[in-house]
């Protein structure tokens, strides 16, 4: 069953606004925390087990105590370059309750004892950067922003920052680099960004979901926060559900709840009445599961881990048996050849060639050692580069090719897709 | 101090070495492409992964910081594995124009891949394909297709040049490396970049297509460009030197200037020009050196063999003449020490002079490596004249009451813009003896009584340098080009009438049989 | 010192008479074979007559051209890095057209010297140097035996690529799998 925390006045237009936002007791943390010391803060986000909802699951809590204490200038920057595709949970919050976002993030700075932060929202989102950009606005003009933030002494300043619509953007360092004003490409890791980030100062990146779980967390204790979801998964995530289901939208739900369950209550069974075929759950990124996995999945990070996919971004995306796996590879190896930075070899050159190798099984040039071949330049790529996106377009290959092979072998063989026959062009042939 | 095993041998490093660095300490073999001692670590290649114990997961050596106790291996299959894949992943758009690309032969592929590669390629699909010979400005040519992307060259113009000229351009496999709108590479050390690219993408213009590597030799020198004295190793064969790449030491770090690549040209007996169109282009081949000895007067030239042309000379001048030497910093310390004994023990001692171009200059420095004293040697002259108690003249008075005025006239000629108007006032003497190792046509043409007396350049003699800072820099003979030419302690000798052994030029290359040309003819 | 005594050889080893006799027979016995089996006899008429070589016979150098009729050469300069007899000269120039990039502007084989071990022919990358057929060229003087590039590519025995195959297009290598 669904639990509202995040998503609770998502159905209010004027939820939006700030006079909305204050008559469902907006702003009321805010002043709750002001009275905790920053370490109070800090160690509440810790107990409650909040883990980072971008895509790694890092535990947040954790991620803030990494911070030096050397004096330096402390940055904030809230991630909303939403790029995983199928993701649009992030967009939602901006969209419709942005305050909830914005109150959340000057906890957080006060928390860290930022003096400034950003909120770096992917170039697509134009409207959702206009919808928080006013929010802003708002919030400096009735005084939660700017100096000395309800008479507390605390200063902190917040602007939006619009992406150029590069996926790499969305991991941290990448889009560090973005806000620097250089070209999006991720930095070497050692330093991490919470001890040398934005311009080589203290930096901590939350997702968009994490900040404002933060203001869920200091309003009703981490106690509360932890009745919901699992024992090592503790709260709720939201999940956006796309593909063949009757009812595809963003759902909260407790972490652990079972997926099945996600699909045939929530999302109102399969469209169509077809059957289940496969079920990404992360995010492209994420390995695919096979109906039978779907069965006992539950979604949260440690039961997914264990199945060798990931909780990612909370990304669902449901197949139906019309679906042909090669064509849905065609489409996420394009994907992630078109988005590497090119900066790492593995990544630059394996993602072109990957695509290349899932194309040529179209083009009817492949061979069935292709198919190995495909599975081992993935298993090379893995884990070889600087930032998570050679994995990203390694994982779905190792994930879908071992899975569904007999339609690769196939497609070479007769030239044609098993499942959708031939098309126009290759009646032809 | 930081104790670690690399490869099961114990080793010592300073702390915050890096492991890559800890490797070439014990000379251990790691490959890599972008990781450059002389440069920030960029961490693109992903080729020096190494196995750390208690690391399920390989890590790349350049940026990661050995630590106490650290067992460091890049032996294991698993790395050897992660190499291999690495290497393919850099070659499967790498196109196969090794025969023509000139960085064969000297390429960090073609070694990486003898040394840790060695398999078949399962790459079947069509290659990228990017820009071809982009002409980067004056120096350097670029082929974007064997670009490797190892972003060497772009970090050498952030953080050593500091012109940022060059950046990668669009993502991906099609990231290309680029100048910002159209501005050129043109900085005083853009050649460096050629130098530290890996593979052929990068092209020096002045080298390009003009030797195969493996036909050139190379030997430590001293660069004679300017006072900083920068170490370079100098690519020669039996015809001449091709060019200068600069060798890594305390003076210079891991670059030269690009002034500095010019020296080589001063040794070459020939120079070759290319003219014409495409159809119809020829190599011409233009005399550069001064080969014989000769004595020129009046339009009149009458060449004798150096030895024969000393030994005259010696027979003419003594005590009874009005003679002066006029020395620039471009010769040795050995050779000014060899002269000015000879000289001071025969003449007069305020009869040396010392010819410097544009002593104002001098103490200029553009902050990296060049130096406003154009001569090697200037600290070495001063310091000779010094031991041997002799104040050199610098202004130049009237010469018209010397029967003798002899000129050690500069190896590079090109930084002595006053040359001519110099000969003009040597001139007024009654004989000029120029000692030179370059031709003087302007001179020669004066129809002045001069004799012209081949001399050795850097590269034909050994000797020491002494740089700005008064280091002492020993160089050695690279090979002899000019049978007639001699150093200046060998002129000291002859005049002196000592025994002096000469070298004679080292002809393996092959000699035409002249029976079998003339046959023909008889 | 001492003295061996060599006994004097005898009067029938000294005229070698048996060896000259054994001989003659077999001269003789070869005129009346060659003089009544004109075919079957060993040696050549040359120059009236002359000896067909194998296809592969390694002559003088050949350097093949594109269907253009330019040289394929490409100046890599293995083939100098090959001959053993260091007998190839090349110089390279820099080609305007960038698909061609590296071109010779002279490439001389000095033919007194090769010694015709076809390692040229092995190393090119590019099919661009072959030894072709001929063999008798004779020349008056010892300059006419280094070969220049116009020689080598466009001699007349050549015949444009008719006489003695030296037109290579890329193409047609493609079609055939090469």
């Amino acid at each position: 069953m669904e639990i509202k925390l995040l998503t609770e006045h998502y159905q209010d237009d004027q939820y939006r606004t700030l006079p909305g936002y204050k008559a469902k007791g907006g702003y009321e943390t805010l002043s709750k925390a002001f009275k905790m010391k920053p370490e109070e803060i800090v160690n509440e986000v810790k107990a409650s087990g909040l883990r980072g909802r971008g895509g790694a699951g890092f535990p947040t809590g954790m991620k803030w105590s990494f911070l030096p204490n050397n004096g330096e200038t402390r940055y904030l920057l809230c991630n909303a370059d939403e790029g995983e595709p199928c993701t649009f949970k992030d967009r939602m919050m901006m969209e419709r309750a942005p305050h909830q976002l914005i109150e959340g993030m000057i906890i957080s700075a006060f928390a860290i004892n930022s003096p400034k932060s950003y909120i770096y929202i992917r170039g697509e989102y134009v409207y959702a950067a206009k919808v928080v950009k006013k929010a802003i606005d708002e919030a400096y003009e009735a005084g939660f922003l700017g100096k000395n933030i309800m008479g507390t002494g605390f200063t902190h300043d917040m602007d939006i920052y619009l992406g150029a619509g590069a996926y790499i953007c969305g991991e941290e360092t990448g889009m560090i680099s973005s806000l620097e004003g250089l070209k999006g490409q991720p930095k070497l890791k050692p330093p991490f960004p919470a001890v040398q980030g934005y311009l080589k100062k203290p930096t901590i990146v939350n997702n968009v979901e994490t900040l404002a779980a933060v203001k869920y967390i200091i309003r009703d204790g981490a106690a509360a926060y932890k009745k919901y979801g699992s024992e090592k998964s503790p709260g709720t995530k939201l999940f956006s559900v796309a593909g063949d289901v009757n009812k595809p939208g963003n759902y909260e739900l407790p972490l652990g709840y079972k997926m099945i369950d996600l699909i045939n209550n929530e999302c109102g069974g399969m469209k169509n009445g077809k059957k289940l075929k496969a079920v990404i759950p992360g995010g492209t990124s994420a390995p695919i599961l096979n109906a039978a996995e779907v069965e006992k999945a539950t979604l949260d990070y440690e039961c997914l881990a264990q199945m060798g996919t990931m909780l990612g971004s909370g990304s669902i995306v449901i197949m139906d048996e019309t679906r042909c796996m090669v064509d849905m590879l065609k489409v996420i190896s394009h994907f992630y050849h078109h988005e590497s930075c090119g900066q790492c070899t593995p990544c630059r050159e394996g993602t072109g060639w990957l695509s290349k190798l899932v194309n040529g099984i179209f083009e009817g040039k492949a061979q069935l050692k292709d198919i190995d071949l495909l599975c081992e330049v993935a298993n090379k790529m893995k884990g070889k580069t600087i930032c998570a996106l050679s994995d990203a377009a390694a994982l779905p290959v190792l994930g879908i090719v071992p899975k569904f092979r007999d339609e690769f072998e196939f497609y070479i063989r007769e030239g044609y897709s098993k499942i959708k026959g031939k098309s126009h062009g290759q009646m032809h042939h | 101090m930081v104790k670690c095993t690399i490869n099961g041998q114990p080793v010592e490093v300073p702390p915050g070495t890096s492991i890559i660095e800890a490797f070439k300490m014990v000379e251990q073999d790691i490959a890599h492409y972008c990781w450059h001692p002389g440069l920030s670590v960029a961490g693109v290649c992903r080729l020096c992964m190494v196995e750390i114990q208690g690391n399920p997961r390989l890590q790349i050596a350049c940026n990661t910081a050995v630590l106490e106790g650290m067992v460091i291996s890049n032996q294991s299959e698993l790395v050897k594995d992660a190499v291999k894949w690495g290497l393919d992943f850099h070659l499967i758009n790498h196109p196969l124009d090794c025969p023509i690309c000139d960085q064969a032969g000297e390429c960090g592929l073609q070694d990486q891949y003898m040394k840790f590669g060695r398999y078949d390629s399962e790459m079947g699909q069509e290659k990228v394909k990017k820009n071809k010979v982009v002409d980067l400005g004056e120096k350097i040519v670029l082929d974007s297709e064997r670009c490797i992307l190892c972003s060497r060259c772009v970090r050498f113009t952030e953080e050593v040049s500091k012109t940022n000229e060059l950046g990668i351009f669009n993502r991906g496999d099609h990231s290309e490396i680029g100048t910002f709108d159209g501005r050129p590479l043109n900085n005083p050390y853009a050649v460096n970049t050629v130098d530290i690219c890996p593979v052929g993408a990068l092209t020096s213009k002045d080298f390009r297509f003009r030797q195969r590597v493996w036909f050139l030799s190379d030997k430590p020198s001293i660069c004679t460009g300017c006072s900083t004295g920068c170490s370079v190793d100098v690519y020669h064969n039996k015809e001449g030197l091709w060019r200068v790449k600069p060798r890594h030491s305390e003076v210079n770090g891991y670059w030269m200037c690009d002034h500095g690549r010019e020296i080589y040209k001063s040794t070459n007996v020939t120079v070759t020009e290319f003219v014409g169109e495409r159809d119809h282009k020829k190599a011409l081949k233009k005399q550069n050196r001064l080969i014989e000895a000769k004595f020129v007067s009046k339009g009149q030239s009458d060449y004798r063999p150096t030895v024969e042309m000393l030994q005259e000379l010696k027979a003419k001048i003594d005590k009874t003449k009005k003679l002066a030497l006029v020395l620039t910093g471009q010769y040795t310390v050995e050779e000014y020490d060899t002269l000015l004994t000879y000289w001071v023990s025969h003449f007069c001692k305020d009869s040396i002079y010392h010819w410097q171009n544009h002593p104002e200059k001098a103490d200029e420095f553009d902050g990296l490596l060049i130096r406003g004293d154009k001569n090697p040697n200037t600290q070495g002259l001063k310091k000779v004249l010094l031991k041997h108690n002799v104040t050199a003249k610098k202004e130049f008075s009237d010469f018209s009451s010397f029967d003798y005025v002899i000129v050690a006239s500069p190896e590079n000629q090109w930084v002595y813009d006053d040359i001519h108007q110099k000969a003009l006032s040597f001139n007024k003497a009654q004989n000029v003896v120029w000692l030179s190792a370059g031709l003087l046509p302007e001179v020669e043409n004066m129809g002045h009584n001069s004799y012209f007396i081949p001399v050795k350049t850097f590269a034909e003699k050994s000797g020491t340098f002494i740089n700005f800072e008064g280091r002492e820099q020993r160089f050695e003979k690279v090979d002899l080009f000019v049978e007639q030419a001699l150093s200046l302690s060998e002129m000291a000798r002859i005049l002196d009438g000592q025994p002096v052994h000469l070298d004679s030029v080292n002809e393996v290359a092959r000699v035409q049989n002249e029976f079998v040309h003339l046959r023909g003819q008889l | 010192m001492s003295i061996i005594r060599v006994q004097p050889p005898k009067i029938s080893r000294v005229w070698y008479l048996p060896g000259i006799l054994s001989g003659m027979l077999f001269t003789f016995k070869v005129m009346l074979k060659n003089l009544f089996n004109k075919k079957k006899m060993a040696t050549l008429n040359y120059p009236e007559e002359k000896y067909e070589y194998s296809p592969r016979f390694k002559g003088n150098h050949v350097l093949t051209v594109k269907a253009d009729g330019e040289i394929r050469c490409t100046a890599c300069m293995l083939c100098a890095t090959a001959c053993p007899a260091d007998c190839i000269t090349i110089v390279a120039s820099e080609d305007e057209d960038p698909t061609v990039e590296k071109y010779p502007i002279n490439y001389e084989i000095d033919m007194l010297r090769c010694v015709f071990c076809g390692y040229c022919e092995e190393a090119c990358p590019v099919d661009a140097i072959r030894m072709g057929p001929e063999w008798q060229t004779p020349g008056v003087n010892g300059d006419n035996f280094v070969y220049d590039i116009k020689q080598l590519a466009y001699r007349p025995n050549l015949n444009s690529g008719q006489g003695i195959p030296s037109v290579v297009d890329d193409k047609e290598r493609h079609q055939l799998g090469i």
